[in-house]
């Protein structure tokens, strides 16, 4: 199954600002561990924490490239479900199983970048309409 | 004059001939005519059918006009019937599936008798890969509690993890987090089944006692130990033994009663 609230938070962070972006996160993080989480929390934290790494991703890369696009959802996938699973271990205890959430994680990343790359014209042009709403002299640092 | 003989002469053969012509072929058998009749009817038949379809539908064009308020009221009646029958036919499916629901939570609840059960279904399942819980449509308001066992006609479903008013959060035994004290039937030794990622109708049993020979088959219920679950309860079946190199590490694979994927209605049971 593809996460699609990783791909929400991403894109609200990378074309608001990081305020924005982890209180989205840590609001969709709340309400998704109220409806089915185990603890209240561990999606919050997580999500929250995709809002900084959008953000950080804002200032170094590029978002008019496809592929950054792909690589950044790739990287965020990757870091909300190692670190989800962290966490989980830490607090359940579980067994460790790193091939089979490897096997897992590989599947869910090949969905979100599909989905992005299905979605992509969508997200940019609803990307830039917001940012020019919310960052009127933005700063560009660097670009690659 | 001769002429005129001889002329009458053959008139009379040539009409004794046809005559002769005509008894015997009315003394044919039909049959044998049936080849003439074909070709005779295959000619005129297209024609006639035109003409009778011309006909017909130069009669019928007259009744049209006077038709169209009937068959249009006959329609519009025709049509009220209709939906009426479709919403008859509706109320009986929702009524058939009810009734089928019932049916499972009677047996659910003749099954386990013994223990004080509460029947709800399953509203939701989670999002995400790595956790199986669901979400059950009963909650505080119905008497449901944290830690109360939850069931299903087949076997163990799971343990509620937290309850609001009106619905309750079940962690699955297939669940990563779980592990479940629990017995095999035969040889009574105790083991753990825990939750693992690699399927959702498959738990991993460990802490097998070195000196116990695990049978393929055998049923494995759970062992009241621990404080959630009560003793008896019906988990699967062993699937395989994964033998290592050392007795002490060995798992085996169980496959679990209750198929989690199809998982509709479940008992909540109330005393331990």
């Amino acid at each position: 199954m593809p996460n699609i609230f990783v791909i929400l938070v991403l894109f609200i962070a990378l074309f608001t600002n990081r305020t924005l972006g982890v209180t989205y996160g840590v609001i969709l993080g709340i309400l998704l561990d109220l409806f089915i989480g185990k603890k209240i929390g561990i999606t919050a934290i997580m999500l929250g924490a995709i809002g900084i790494i959008g953000s950080i991703f804002d200032k170094n890369f590029s978002k008019d490239s496809r592929i950054t696009m792909m690589i950044m959802v790739m990287v965020s996938t990757i870091i909300y479900e190692v670190g989800m699973y962290f966490i989980n271990y830490i607090i359940f205890s579980i067994n460790v199983e790193i091939f089979e959430f490897i096997k897992i994680l590989l599947v869910e990343v090949l969905y979100n970048i599909i989905i992005t790359i299905i979605i992509y014209p969508l997200l940019q042009k609803a990307g830039y309409y917001i940012e020019n709403k919310y960052k009127e002299n933005k700063i560009l640092t660097r670009y690659f | 004059m001769y002429k005129n003989k001889k002329s009458g002469i053959l008139g009379i053969i040539l009409t004794i001939i046809i005559l002769i012509m005509l008894v015997i072929l009315t003394n044919i058998e039909n049959s044998n005519l049936s080849y003439i009749e074909n070709v005779a009817s295959k000619l005129v038949v297209p024609i006639q059918n035109g003409l009778t379809y011309l006909k017909n539908k130069i009669n019928g064009n007259s009744t049209f006009f006077t038709d169209i308020n009937d068959l249009k009221d006959e329609n519009k009646q025709l049509k009220e019937k209709n939906s009426q029958l479709e919403q008859s036919l509706r109320e009986l499916e929702n009524i058939k599936t009810e009734n089928e629901t019932l049916k499972e939570y009677l047996s659910l609840t003749e099954k386990f008798s013994k223990y004080e059960t509460i029947p709800g279904y399953v509203v939701n399942r989670d999002i995400s890969n790595y956790s199986r819980t669901i979400v059950i449509s009963i909650g505080k308001k119905d008497g449901v509690e944290e830690k109360m066992p939850v069931i299903s006609d087949k076997g163990l479903v799971g343990h509620i993890i937290s309850v609001d008013d009106n619905t309750s959060k079940v962690q699955t035994i297939i669940d990563s987090g779980s592990s479940v004290s629990s017995l095999m039937s035969t040889t009574r030794d105790s083991i753990v089944c825990k939750g693992t990622l690699e399927s959702t109708s498959s738990l991993r049993a460990m802490y097998i006692p070195t000196n116990t020979t695990i049978i393929q088959g055998d049923s494995i219920e759970t062992s009241g130990i621990g404080g959630i679950y009560p003793k008896g309860i019906h988990i699967g079946t062993v699937e395989k033994v994964v033998n290592t190199n050392n007795n002490i590490d060995r798992y085996a694979v169980i496959k679990t009663a209750v198929d989690f994927d199809k998982l509709e209605t479940v008992l909540v049971i109330k005393n331990k």
